[in-house]
């Protein structure tokens, strides 16, 4: 009986979750700083009031 | 201590006085889950007769699922458990005696139902006797487990499928060892062990579930 | 102040522990990978086929190393989660539940390669035997606790929340596996073994411990890169994110 396909499988199983797990939170990192430039960004290009002006 | 026992106890008694036909709901659930398992076993009696004591536990166990919802609830919306959180008595008392009362009002009424859901899917017998003890001694742990959960999510508003997800895990022991103990009875093997060890869970239950369920009532509402 | 004690407490603060894991995360992978190249040539190709299994038994080298992650995370995540509830220490609250991703992950690749390897040998690609029976609420013991965390909008409150889920989940889980193991060996009298009656070889002994010391450098990696992601969220808005984040352009 031929085990190639089911060793294949697991050991590919195994390199496609660990991939995701390398992926995925290296996207969410970069997707973080992404948001906090395009935050930065809006606040530069509308100056928020630090003063209370009447 | 037992004055706010008492008065807890009183008030959820008058609550469910005024809502009577909420009592009967997870009976009500428990047979129709007995029905459909009937249902999809073409109603046959050869068929039916083994699976009977899982079918009832699985349904007992899902009645009480839903009935979870209601154990916090109620008083989450009227601002009640914020009492509680600033009652002079301890908040574990508090949540026990709040899970007897809902354990009593919900559980019970379906364990007096049993016999008759037994009937339904043609348990045999002799396993009427252990499956009553297994379920009298495993509905207690459920509610105190679900007691958990339920605080855990008391403060979200569509927790349904989450509250089921949570739950299951915890649900896992007292179900194997309940519906064990009565397909240990029914292979002729004692089933005392099983039970004995569902009566020591239900103490340690007893003990550290309302401990546990303090704390996610006081992270829910802090 | 003792250095040790002084390092640890400079961790605690986020900008300092962004700084560290952004470091070292990239190390702990690439390691871990070497590790794990390693370990896979020396499982195929350094291991002769076992007596009994052929070629299939090559899918322990995942299998085992996978199963002890799901149950070791585990407890991490609880360790970490007791710590921040007692001490009330943000960074533990992050670290626990940027466990639970990591540890689902090893429980999914538990399930499937024991799946997989269960095929050829019992001729089934389920079996309710204890060990995947085990890992089966395991795993919803994970999504349990990634629920838990995503559901609640304030992350304090879910942390803590979805912590003291995961430390009554480590409390219930000897539990689970006794009660598992009782009703497997109550049907069938008795349980069916993953090595079957050949013992371990002892050429078997380093491909194995090299897995495990991969698959642990593996997981301290991705624990950094993610309560990385999970820091920057909570403190998005705070003056060194937003330096950190025009810095990088």
């Amino acid at each position: 009986m031929s085990y190639l396909g089911y060793v294949v499988g697991a050991y590919g199983v195994f390199a496609a979750v660990l991939a995701w797990d390398l992926v995925v939170p290296r996207l969410q990192v970069r997707r973080e700083l992404r948001l906090a430039r395009q935050r930065a960004a809006r606040q530069a290009a509308t100056p928020v009031p630090t003063e209370l002006t009447r | 201590m037992t004055a706010a026992a008492r008065a807890l106890l009183l008030r959820d008694l008058r609550l469910l006085w005024r809502r009577r036909g909420d009592a009967f709901q997870p009976a009500l659930f428990a047979l129709l889950v007995v029905v459909l398992f009937a249902l999809a076993f073409g109603g046959d009696r050869e068929a039916l007769a083994p699976v009977a004591a899982p079918a009832l536990w699985i349904a007992v166990l899902l009645a009480g699922l839903l009935a979870l919802d209601t154990l916090f609830r109620g008083d989450a919306d009227d601002g009640s458990l914020e009492q509680w959180l600033l009652a002079p008595v301890p908040l574990p008392w508090l949540v026990a005696v709040r899970t007897f009362m809902h354990w009593a009002t919900t559980a019970l009424p379906v364990l007096l139902a049993t016999p008759f859901l037994a009937e339904l899917l043609h348990l045999p017998p002799g396993q009427l006797g252990v499956l009553m003890a297994s379920l009298a001694l495993g509905t207690p742990v459920l509610s105190l487990l679900g007691a958990v959960v339920a605080a855990l999510t008391v403060g979200m508003r569509r927790s349904g499928i989450l509250v089921a997800l949570l739950a299951l895990p915890l649900y896992v022991p007292v179900l194997v060892f309940g519906a064990g103990s009565v397909a240990q009875a029914s292979q002729g093997m004692d089933p005392a062990g099983a039970l004995l060890l569902m009566a020591a869970g239900l103490v340690l239950a007893i003990v550290l579930a309302p401990l546990a369920a303090a704390a996610a009532i006081r992270i829910s509402m802090g | 102040m003792n250095p040790l004690l002084r390092w640890f407490h400079q961790l605690g603060s986020p900008p300092t522990f962004d700084r560290f894991a952004a470091r070292w995360a990239p190390w702990c992978h690439a390691g871990a990978l070497v590790l794990l190249a390693w370990g896979t040539w020396l499982a195929l190709f350094g291991v002769p086929a076992d007596y009994q299994q052929g070629d299939s038994f090559r899918i322990l080298f995942i299998h085992v190393p996978a199963a002890w992650m799901s149950m070791f995370v585990f407890g991490v995540m609880a360790l970490y989660a007791a710590i921040a509830m007692v001490w009330h220490i943000k960074l533990c609250e992050i670290l626990a539940m940027a466990c639970a991703p990591v540890g689902a992950a090893f429980t999914v690749v538990t399930l499937a390669t024991g799946s997989i390897w269960g095929k050829p040998m019992w001729g089934t690609w389920w079996d309710w035997d204890p060990r995947l029976t085990t890992e089966l609420v395991l795993l919803f013991l994970y999504l349990g606790v990634m629920g838990l965390y995503h559901a609640i909008d304030d992350r304090r409150a879910a942390a803590r929340a979805a912590g003291l889920l995961a430390i009554v989940g480590v409390a219930l889980l000897p539990v689970i596996r006794y009660s598992v193991v009782w009703w497997n060996s109550l049907h069938q009298g008795q349980t069916i073994r993953m090595f079957g009656e050949s013992s371990i070889d002892p050429s078997m002994v380093a491909p194995l411990w090299i897995m495990v010391g991969a698959t642990k450098l593996w997981f301290a990696g991705s624990l950094l890169v993610r309560a990385r992601a999970d820091n920057l969220r909570r403190e998005t808005g705070k003056d060194w994110v937003r330096r950190l984040a025009e810095g990088t352009r």
